[in-house]
């Protein structure tokens, strides 16, 4: 009995170790590793102009990354998203630049585009049954080519003042995109810890066939769930182009690597059932100031490219370690 | 309402490609009592049961819940009947801890067209039905990655009475189970029983059966062969009609095996 008695104290403490809050320090910590390394390393880095810089410049980054986690939450993953934004650019673009539409008629129609492509995405992969990550590569290809048929490989420049408001205009002192990205955070947190919808979301990613089981329609929330990415990667394309006050074809692709580095980088788990806004965006804002301080520092721009890469091994070994760690506890008892 | 039967399934009938699994099964549940379902594999006894639940659809046949024709879809179509199933791989969530596995797909809501959690109410709930269970799970917080296989089990039987099922489909639940574990299943079984529940037993350890059940279903082949009361067979008896069915038509079979074999 006393035996009994002590094994059960032990299982309590093994289950009380929680190795996702772990996690979601660990980005916080490097994240303040890098900016103390990065501060002795350039006397530019560690000052206001250059940090809020940082910041400004990474708003369509975590808007993108967020609604890519409801993806990956979901246990799906959607590698088209710089394709959207691609092809969400310039229709925008182009609606008010040569077809001189109003800025919130073009406004609205490139969300609808945006998250019509979403849908799109969730309807093929949940009808035809393949891996998401071939479906959206797909689809991404498809998407770019549309993007540069439509586009005629064409530059569209200088829009409209009304337009510009998204980046250029201020609310309570903060840059209107900056504030619109917390919003987003805010709401989107609320979401996954809230609500019904939250909660059935990391059900489907932690076990989609135990979820239908429950009674979920798992299939509609599939679908949501890619068109939900959709919207927010168009939101994120219009906060893009405003802020470059330019677009072409090539503007946006390369945007789903940074997004899906950052979510994985920010606790997101990659089979899913896992993520918080929070280190998301911490895991965001890690990629770009490693970014922005390797270039101040002269450490090369390029080389930034390597340390992203092994910073997205590292991320990917992490969580699988501690999904081997959490099987490992079960099957000791 | 007062019929004596909570389930009847008339002539149900399920092929897979061209695999007939059920052959025109008839079966019976009384009210409050455990019935044992056993079969060699793939004599059919998860897939009649997964019919039941939701989880597959008959090809033929037809389904009463009280004596009232019930159609069954999906497994929430079951749920609102008051159909639960603990499933042979049990259907958990390991990223979620205990009181959501519990309410997942029925949650507890508040607040704007229900979109919000009301976490505090389920925490307390699922409190409640642990107690009730009188089972070893410390808190409903605790995240079921972690747990035994027994308390798993525990966690898939709260959650199906959570809402008051009033027929629970278990599906092998002793089968990953070490010998105290079990037991102390058994022991829970028996409890669900007295709690007014009418349970359906998929197994592979036939005394397990004899010393909670009351009656047996037999099947084999997709066939029903009978359905026998506890009190009057014994072990022999089941594994006889397992093996050889009711006409003991495997009777010549083996016996020419037998002889070829020497």
């Amino acid at each position: 009995m006393d035996q009994n008695q002590h094994s059960l104290t032990v299982r309590e403490k093994l289950s009380k170790i929680d190795l996702s809050g772990l996690k979601k320090y660990t980005v916080v910590f490097i994240l303040f590793v890098l900016m103390v390394l990065f501060s002795f390393a350039s006397p530019y880095f560690l000052t206001w102009r250059n940090l809020t810089n940082i910041i400004t410049q990474n708003t369509y980054f975590i808007i993108v990354a967020i609604g890519l986690s409801f993806v990956m939450i979901g246990g799906g993953i959607d590698l088209s998203v710089g394709y959207q934004m691609s092809l969400v650019g310039v229709v925008t673009a182009m609606l008010m630049m040569v077809f001189h539409l109003p800025v919130w008629l073009a406004f609205l129609i490139g969300i609808l585009l945006g998250t019509t492509l979403g849908l799109i995405n969730g309807l093929i992969v949940t009808s035809i049954k393949i891996f998401p990550l071939i479906a959206t590569l797909a689809t991404a290809t498809v998407f770019q080519g549309i993007s540069y048929m439509i586009s005629k490989a064409n530059t569209f420049r200088g829009y409209p003042e009304e337009f510009l408001f998204l980046t250029k205009a201020k609310v309570i002192g903060i840059p209107f995109d900056v504030f619109l990205a917390l919003i987003i955070a805010i709401l989107v947190s609320l979401v996954y810890t809230e609500t019904v919808f939250g909660f059935r979301l990391l059900a489907l990613g932690g076990n989609e066939e135990a979820s239908r089981l429950a009674g979920i329609n798992t299939r509609r929330m599939k679908i949501a769930i890619y068109t939900i990415c959709g919207f927010f990667t168009a939101i994120a394309t219009m906060v893009m182009i405003s802020k470059a006050n330019t677009t072409n074809s090539s503007f946006g692709p390369g945007t789903e690597f940074i997004a899906l580095t950052a979510a994985i980088v920010g606790g997101v788990s990659f089979m899913g059932g896992e993520g918080s806004i929070q280190s998301l965006i911490a895991g965001v804002l890690l990629l770009a100031v490693l970014g922005n301080g390797m270039q101040l520092a002269g450490w090369g721009t390029y080389a930034q490219f390597i340390v992203r890469g092994l910073i997205l091994l590292g991320a990917v070994a992490f969580d699988q370690f501690q999904r081997n760690a959490k099987s490992m506890t079960r099957v000791k008892q | 309402m007062n019929t004596e039967y909570i389930v009847e399934m008339k002539g149900i009938s399920k092929s897979f490609g061209g695999v007939q699994a059920l052959r025109s099964v008839d079966l019976e549940l009384r009210r409050g009592e455990i019935m044992g379902m056993v079969g060699d594999n793939g004599a059919g006894k998860s897939t009649l049961m997964k019919i039941l639940s939701g989880a597959y659809q008959a090809d033929e046949g037809e389904i009463l819940i009280d004596g009232q024709k019930a159609t069954i879809h999906n497994p929430q179509d079951a749920f609102n009947l008051g159909i639960g199933m603990i499933y042979q791989d049990l259907a958990l969530f390991n990223n979620l801890d205990v009181a959501r596995n519990i309410f997942i797909g029925r949650e507890l809501v508040r607040g704007p067209f229900n979109l919000f959690m009301d976490k505090k109410r389920m925490y307390k709930k699922a409190e409640e039905v642990i107690r009730d269970l009188r089972v070893d799970i410390k808190s409903p917080k605790l995240n079921v990655a972690r747990m035994s296989g027994g308390q798993r089990q525990m966690v898939a039987c709260a959650r199906a009475i959570a809402f008051q099922s009033k027929v629970l489909i278990m599906d092998e639940p002793t089968a990953a189970l070490g010998v105290t574990e079990a037991n102390k299943l058994l022991g829970l079984i028996r409890n669900l029983k007295e709690m007014g529940l009418s349970i359906l037993l998929i197994t592979q350890r036939i005394p397990d059966i004899l010393s909670i059940a009351d009656r047996v279903f037999v099947l084999k082949g997709g066939q029903r062969q009978d359905i026998l009361d506890v009190n009057q067979c014994c072990l022999d008896d089941v594994v006889t009609m397992i093996v050889k069915g009711k006409d003991r038509n495997g009777m010549q079979t083996p016996e020419v095996e037998y002889q070829s074999f020497g």
